[in-house]
């Protein structure tokens, strides 16, 4: 035996010897799931992948869609889109949109949140230096219903498969797949596979936007551990100055189409880049596009592989004002509370002094939402709770004695006070259909003394604007008109009513909002709880329904928009703070309704412009103005198409000449 | 070896870059090869992040008195050139060199050079005084 033999025996050994006693826990408990690998730590970006996607002065060309399966609104809405709208106050502050995030400069950091008993992993936690925190939940927790808010981060949930961590996001506000240009609407979702290697983390995120993909857009990001390095965080002061000059502060860059001349400019300097893929497509990013280089196919001819996105976008708008014949509640802030009944909301306050609504309903689901409220009440204002004291010193307690919680032992609590205001945003069926139900189950103590008539005060008082109020008293009497009792008891015809009083500790101010959807509609703003209740003027499901024979606008609407804008304030980085129902959709916020009001900005840009050129309605409508926010607000069906919005805008522009 | 220290450059200037990053494209946002001529009053200045802006009223090329947004750096390169938040005073009289935006009809600017002729600073001269 030589030396080196022995030596190399003695390290088979203790390799073996090792092995062994390594194993060993595996057998002698049960069945366990093996550890995944530790991610947490800080990471910086190693940016290899698409080198040259920075460009030159460290950002993306702008018009590069190489690789991105634009469908043909995606494309024009790129084409569209000012980057200057960073410079918008709801945008100053905004965090990098979620899909950019790991390509963004400054590292990231990655925590985890362990249940201090078990030591299982709650959650991680990604932070990267233009970001909210971004928590992926690995408890199990179910991803919120549809009209929950959408955030610049997301909701995700997060699964081990096997070495390999899958984040699955959803509810994403809108935003862009890169700087620059490339957008996506907030009906996108994201996957992200991570896998560690040693230092290395590989990033794999799958993005499905049904609106503007025509397949899942992918994109790897690596990264690498950083033992010493801290993610850098860049705080944000966003001040009510406008970044983009001029003294409109509501204005909305953007690019009529055709009007951005600047996109090839790139390709000027990159030769080598043919014009056609640069401006993405599904089938620019499979192999068999190369064939149309050299004349083997056309991209016309050209047939590949479809993969489209698994996200149906009609049932995912759609589930965010559900017509399922149910009363959802959702809440929403301090004293605030929004009722999905039947894909309407509506809008309560719930507290000591009552219940006030804003808007009733369909009629059809009254007594459901009857039962919801009531639900509500009890719970938030009148719910049974057990004695903490005993004897006749119980601080906090009325009287300073104890003995009025037996009223809750004995299961008979104090009922909640009653529904005491209804304030109705506009006379559509679906707000005011409650009104004498839930009117009637009210009290309004309007008399009383002892020369109080009879019946005074045995209902709530239902608010509207006067022309609200006009048009319900058109049909009042009539055959399925507007019953007498559903009738406003008070209304209003200047800019504002507020309530004489505070109601359940706060202001309740309704702001008229002149020429919008109608002449008649308000918004209500709670000014304590920070929650505005826009009625028609804000929805998630569709483009605003404008009635122009009842005096409504395209520029009302907007003006309505920006007036809300003007009202709510974000907690932090265009998130949150001051909350927004719709008439119909997901609860909102001051990013969201700045997303609508850009909509609405764009079209009606678009559609002057065509006015101006001497277009008809018919050349106009032949022009789809409105293309790329089709997918997300438009339809071809039901009581309110396209087609409709598009001559109501045509006509209110036209006739505002 | 080589590799390595290739890595180790290429991280630490991303590094060293984070904070001059804009989160906004700039090619984007503004004309790059253009440059406007802006000479007017400071009416507001804005040491922030993640840019600061000087905000001027100053004739457009009609000669109608516009206010003008100039962006600027970050704070942190600002502070690099001796720049702070005392450094412009409302109601200083400025010249500015921009690069205008490429949405019709905004008064945006990214800034190039500033001077204040009163008393001679000046920024965007010297080596490194770049928005980048």
């Amino acid at each position: 035996m030589t030396k080196r033999y022995l030596r190399d025996l003695a390290v088979l050994l203790v390799v073996v010897a090792t092995a062994s006693i390594a194993s060993l826990p595996v057998y002698a408990q049960p069945a366990r799931t093996q550890n995944p690998p530790d991610i947490s730590g800080e990471w910086i970006l190693q940016s290899d992948e698409d080198p040259g996607a920075l460009g030159e002065l460290g950002q993306p060309p702008l018009g590069d869609y190489l690789g991105i399966p634009f469908n043909e609104a995606g494309r024009l809405r790129a084409e569209t889109s000012a980057e200057s709208l960073w410079g918008t106050q709801e945008y100053q502050c905004r965090p990098h949109s979620a899909p950019h995030q790991w390509r963004g400069l400054g590292g990231a950091r990655i925590l985890k949140e362990q249940d201090p008993l078990t030591r299982e992993i709650k959650a991680y936690h990604v932070q990267f230096m233009r970001s909210l925190d971004w928590p992926i939940y690995m408890d199990g927790r179910p991803h919120p219903p549809a009209w929950a808010p959408h955030t610049w981060s997301g909701f995700s949930t997060g699964e081990w498969i096997g070495n390999t961590l899958k984040i699955t996001t959803t509810h994403l506000k809108d935003g862009y797949i890169r700087r620059g240009g490339p957008q996506t609407t907030d009906m996108f979702t994201m996957t992200d596979y991570l896998t560690r290697h040693e230092d290395i983390l590989m990033i794999v995120t799958v993005i499905e936007d049904p609106i503007y993909l025509d397949e899942p857009f992918i994109q790897s990001t690596t990264y690498v551990y950083d033992r010493t390095g801290i993610t850098a965080t860049e705080t944000c002061n966003a001040s009510a100055f406008a970044e983009n000059g001029g003294t409109n502060r509501h204005h909305v860059p953007h690019f009529l189409p055709g009007q951005n001349t600047a996109l090839t400019e790139w390709l000027k300097k990159e030769e080598w880049v043919p014009a056609e893929p640069a401006r993405g497509g599904a089938k620019t990013v499979y192999p068999e596009y190369r064939g149309t280089f050299t004349g083997v196919t056309s991209a016309a001819n050209l047939r590949v592989p479809s993969s489209r996105s698994s996200v149906a976008p009609d049932k995912t708008i759609a589930d965010q004002a559900p017509k399922d014949g149910q009363v959802h509640i959702l809440p929403v802030q301090e004293n605030i509370y929004m009722l999905v009944a039947d894909g309407t909301n509506i809008t309560a306050s719930v507290g000591p002094q009552g219940v006030l609504l804003v808007n009733t309903g369909a009629a059809a689901m009254t007594e459901k939402l009857q039962a919801a409220v009531n639900q509500l009440a009890t719970a938030v204002a009148a719910a049974a709770s057990t004695n903490k004291c005993a004897g006749p010193n119980c601080p906090g307690i009325a009287f300073g004695w104890s003995s009025p919680y037996i009223n809750s032992v004995i299961s008979s609590p104090t009922p909640p006070k009653p529904l005491r205001y209804i304030l109705n945003t506009s006379d559509a069926p679906e707000h005011i259909g409650g009104n004498e139900k839930f009117a009637t189950s009210g009290f309004y103590p309007r008399g009383g003394g002892l020369g109080a008539a009879t019946g005074v005060g045995r209902s709530a008082s239902v608010i509207s604007h006067e022309n609200t109020m006009i048009r319900m008293t058109a049909t009042a009497g009539k055959p399925g008109g507007t019953p007498e009792r559903a009738l406003p008891t008070d209304t209003f015809f200047d800019e504002l009513y507020k309530l004489p009083e505070y109601f359940n500790g706060e202001a309740v101010i309704a702001y008229t909002e002149p020429a919008a959807n109608t002449d008649g509609d308000s918004i209500v703003f709670f000014r304590r709880s920070e929650v505005i209740s826009a009625g028609n003027i804000f929805s998630t499901v569709s483009y605003p329904m404008i009635d122009l024979q009842k005096g409504g606008s395209i520029q009302g609407v907007i003006k309505g928009l920006n007036h809300i804008l003007d009202l709510a304030v974000a907690e932090y980085r265009s998130q949150g703070g001051t909350w927004i129902i719709p008439s119909h959709g997901r609860l909102s916020d001051t990013a969201d309704v700045a997303s609508y009001r850009n909509m609405l900005v764009m079209i009606r840009d678009r559609v002057q412009d065509m006015i101006n050129k001497g277009m008809t309605l018919e050349q106009v409508r032949a022009a789809r103005p409105t293309l790329d926010f089709d997918g997300r607000y438009g339809s071809n069906t039901g009581s309110w198409t396209t087609s409709m919005f598009i001559e109501a805008a045509y006509r209110s522009l036209a006739g505002a000449k | 070896m080589m590799r390595r220290f290739v890595f180790l450059v290429i991280a630490t200037a991303l590094l060293a870059g984070t904070a001059a990053y804009a989160h906004h494209s700039y090619g984007a946002t503004y004309e790059v090869t253009k440059e406007i001529k802006l000479t007017g009053k400071l009416v507001q200045f804005v040491f922030r992040n993640p840019h600061a802006f000087v905000t001027m009223q100053a004739p457009d090329e009609k000669g109608v008195m516009q206010r003008w947004a100039v962006e600027w750096s970050g704070t942190t390169q600002l502070g690099q050139s001796g720049v702070n938040a005392q450094t412009l005073k409302v109601g200083d009289e400025i010249v500015v060199v921009g690069r205008p935006s490429r949405v019709p009809n905004e008064y945006r600017a990214l800034m190039v050079t500033l001077k204040r002729p009163l008393d001679g600073f000046t920024w965007g001269t010297r080596a490194g005084e770049q928005v980048d």
